[in-house]
């Protein structure tokens, strides 16, 4: 990973007992996030099968080629025992939706005795996918799938050359699937445990097998395929029911959290003039209180900050709430400050920054925690054009509404009302989106790690078919 | 007595079956819930798709400007979109057909049921109004040939005219059709497919989201023994029961 992440570790490692500063520490951590790899796909760093496995395969029965994805039957069958058989050099990733390679056959050989499957680690290399226990195999001569010893089944059409077929994992319903020419040809129940390899087989002379990992696209339309399953499960989730209204309560007290004052009048307005008027007034009267308070100073400090007057922004706070300012080497205060010095870069103001950064922004160089946005920012001096620059995230838009989002909360926890500092920093949406997402990391890690995890961000751009 | 023990003992096995759950603190799950990152952006989006998928153009608006947060669609489609959705929940409905063909005449010319909708809520506000010899004529023009091309209309189309046979609809067994969930019903009917055609989700993701805590929470139920969230509408964590 980067070094960004061993500092934010030592920053953030304080959960329930949250003081002020903590407010800001996890605001520092924010910023962080908004550098493009700050939050990407956890999934992704999973190692997948990329080549068949040279090592462990029965040589002597097969020839694999140097690039490792084709194998050919250069003895003649005897027994049951001189199988050619070879697994891929990785064992299927678990931590998504599903798992996919295919085989095309060049040459059905002799006797067309070629499988597919998959195999435990352990696996006797001598034998086809399927005869023995903690394997199973679609084969190419009789169609059938073989699961363990003595059990098989009548499963699919035979294949044979010219034929591509493909073997899967569906962690969801936990299922091996097979596919031929790029059609299902059926699923099994998955029973089988621990790390399993891709394998391939071939059997009888001449038999050839090129096998493919996802270098090339499949015949199998897997998008379409994953989209499918996503909506199976999408299809029993859309028939619970929430309480009335309750998306309206969640999107409202949103907007108080953030003090975004004037959508939410433009929102409470609309509400009440629809047919029928959607009454989402709080029962807890308390608690409405509270998520006001402050809305319109709160507005007025995002405005500002969001406006680049960073200025206007400190004179504001120390008028208002100078407790917040007060500790200058609080987060706080830091974050304004390098939000100063980034609007005298994006105003072209140099020199100015250069003598605004050696006040302020000097005394949290070393500190720790502190030292990486401060590198960040100063680094902006070094390029003719910033926007460009690896730091031109922080000219970016998020980069103020960070700032704007900090003062929000810090103004919010001056509430004497507020008996939770956490509830100064997220709100309801927000917790929600956690549990959410912590609801399936958890049920994932004790389900083997197997399956895809919730994410926010695949849901959001889920119309644009794009990914993180 | 050894009875008395074995019973105990059985009771005693199948609680420890029961709690054989994982347990979650509450200081763990906090320390999970923290580890999770959502982007500010993220939630601004979702915001955001809630206000245009719902028609709030003025509120998305505004938010776009305090925010930052830029709307998936082109905020005027909204504004029209809104102004048919509200023609057919105050039962002007020859003025709403009239402003979807203006948006886009492909929308009612590949959607025969929502036309068809349409029509059938023309005649219930026809009859509503006591326009008797109209709403005959309209049944008969417009709706009759229509239900003899498909069963489920003719079905429907039979139901509305039910209505002409009582003096007091309010007590009468199709007084469903009269009642405002029925404007409502056909208004997000039509909703929905002016969003399709402007290949924009029907519905908004939020309560989707939502749903799919609920879901996640059962799920995970089933395993393990952890801090739920059982108010949405205030997203209190409530400990697991001991």
């Amino acid at each position: 990973m980067n070094n960004h992440s061993n500092i934010s570790n030592s920053v953030n490692n304080t959960t329930t007992s949250t003081s002020p500063q903590d407010l800001g520490l996890h605001f520092l951590e924010m910023a962080r996030l908004g550098l493009p790899r700050g939050l990407c796909d956890m999934d992704e760093d999973e190692d997948s099968p990329t080549e068949l496995n040279t090592i462990n395969s029965s040589g002597g029965f097969l020839l694999v080629t140097p690039d490792k994805l084709s194998v050919k039957y250069t003895n003649v069958n005897l027994h049951g025992h001189d199988v050619g058989v070879v697994q891929a050099n990785k064992p299927a990733p678990v931590k998504r939706l599903v798992y996919y390679f295919e085989i095309h056959v060049k040459d059905a050989g002799a006797k067309g005795q070629i499988a597919i499957g998959f195999t435990t680690e352990s696996f006797k290399m001598r034998r086809q996918p399927g005869w023995e226990p903690n394997s199973c195999g679609y084969h190419g001569d009789d169609g059938l799938l073989y699961r363990g010893l003595g059990k098989k089944e009548p499963f699919g059409p035979t294949y044979t050359s010219g034929d591509t077929v493909g073997a899967g994992i569906n962690y969801a319903s936990q299922e091996f699937f097979f596919t031929k020419n790029g059609i299902v040809v059926g699923a099994v129940e998955k029973d089988m445990k621990g790390p399993l390899f891709p394998t391939i087989a071939v059997h009888s002379q001449n038999e050839e097998v090129q096998v493919n990992f996802g270098q090339k696209s499949f015949a199998f339309d897997l998008k379409l395929f994953e989209a499918q399953e996503r909506m199976k499960q999408q299809t029993t989730i859309e028939k619970l029911s929430l309480p009335s209204n309750v998306s309206y309560r969640i999107v409202r007290s949103y907007l108080q959290h953030y003090g975004y004052e004037d959508t939410l009048s433009a929102f409470d307005m609309a509400c009440k003039s629809t047919v029928p008027p959607i009454y989402i007034a709080q029962e807890n009267g308390f608690d409405e209180q509270d998520i006001m308070y402050a809305l319109n100073q709160r507005k007025t400090l995002r405005q500002l900050i969001r406006k680049g007057e960073i200025d206007a922004a400190l004179g504001k706070l120390s008028e208002w709430y100078p407790q917040i300012v007060q500790d200058e080497k609080s987060a706080t205060c830091f974050l304004l400050h390098c939000q100063k010095f980034i609007e005298l870069v994006r105003a072209g103001a140099l020199e100015e920054a250069v003598k605004y950064g050696r006040n302020q922004l000097g005394k949290f160089y070393g500190l720790p925690g502190f030292q990486d946005l401060v590198q960040d920012s100063v680094a902006l001096l070094a390029y003719e054009q910033p926007q460009e620059s690896p730091v031109g995230y922080l000219l970016e838009d998020t980069q103020r509404e960070i700032v704007a989002d900090t003062v929000n909360a810090m103004v919010l926890s001056t509430n004497p009302n507020v008996k939770n500092l956490q509830g100064c920093l997220h709100p309801y949406l927000e917790r929600l989106l956690r549990q959410l997402t912590a609801c399936c990391l958890v049920r994932r890690s004790l389900n083997g790690d197997q399956g895809e995890a919730f994410q926010l961000h695949r849901v959001l751009n889920s119309i644009k078919k794009s990914k993180c | 007595m050894s009875l008395f023990w074995i019973v105990i003992r059985q009771f005693a096995e199948n609680e420890a079956m029961a709690t054989s759950k994982k347990v979650i603190t509450r200081e763990e799950w906090e320390k999970k819930l923290n580890d999770v990152k959502i982007r500010k952006e993220d939630m601004n989006k979702l915001v955001m798709n809630f206000l245009v998928t719902e028609g709030y153009v003025d509120a998305a608006e505004k938010f776009r400007m305090e925010s930052g947060a830029e709307p998936e669609i082109d905020l005027a489609t909204i504004t029209d979109r809104m102004a048919v959705k509200k023609a057919v929940q105050c039962g002007n409905v020859e003025d709403a057909i009239e402003k979807v063909n203006d948006l886009n005449p492909e929308i009612l010319d590949t959607n025969p049921q929502l036309f068809f909708h349409l029509q059938q809520q023309r005649l219930i506000e026809l009859i509503r109004n006591g326009k008797v010899e109209e709403a005959l004529e309209f049944a008969q023009e417009e709706l009759a040939p229509r239900g003899e091309e498909n069963q489920s209309f003719l079905e429907e189309l039979e139901r509305t005219v039910a209505l002409l046979a009582f003096e007091d609809v309010s007590n009468c067994p199709v007084r469903d059709l009269l009642d405002i969930s029925q404007r409502l019903k056909t208004a997000s009917e039509v909703n929905a497919a002016i969003l399709t055609s402007q290949s924009h989700e029907k519905d908004p993701k939020l309560p989707s989201l939502l749903k799919m805590l609920m879901w996640a929470q059962d799920q995970l139920d089933e395993k393990a023994a952890y801090p739920r969230i059982n108010d949405l509408s205030t997203a209190m964590l409530e400990d697991p029961p001991v």
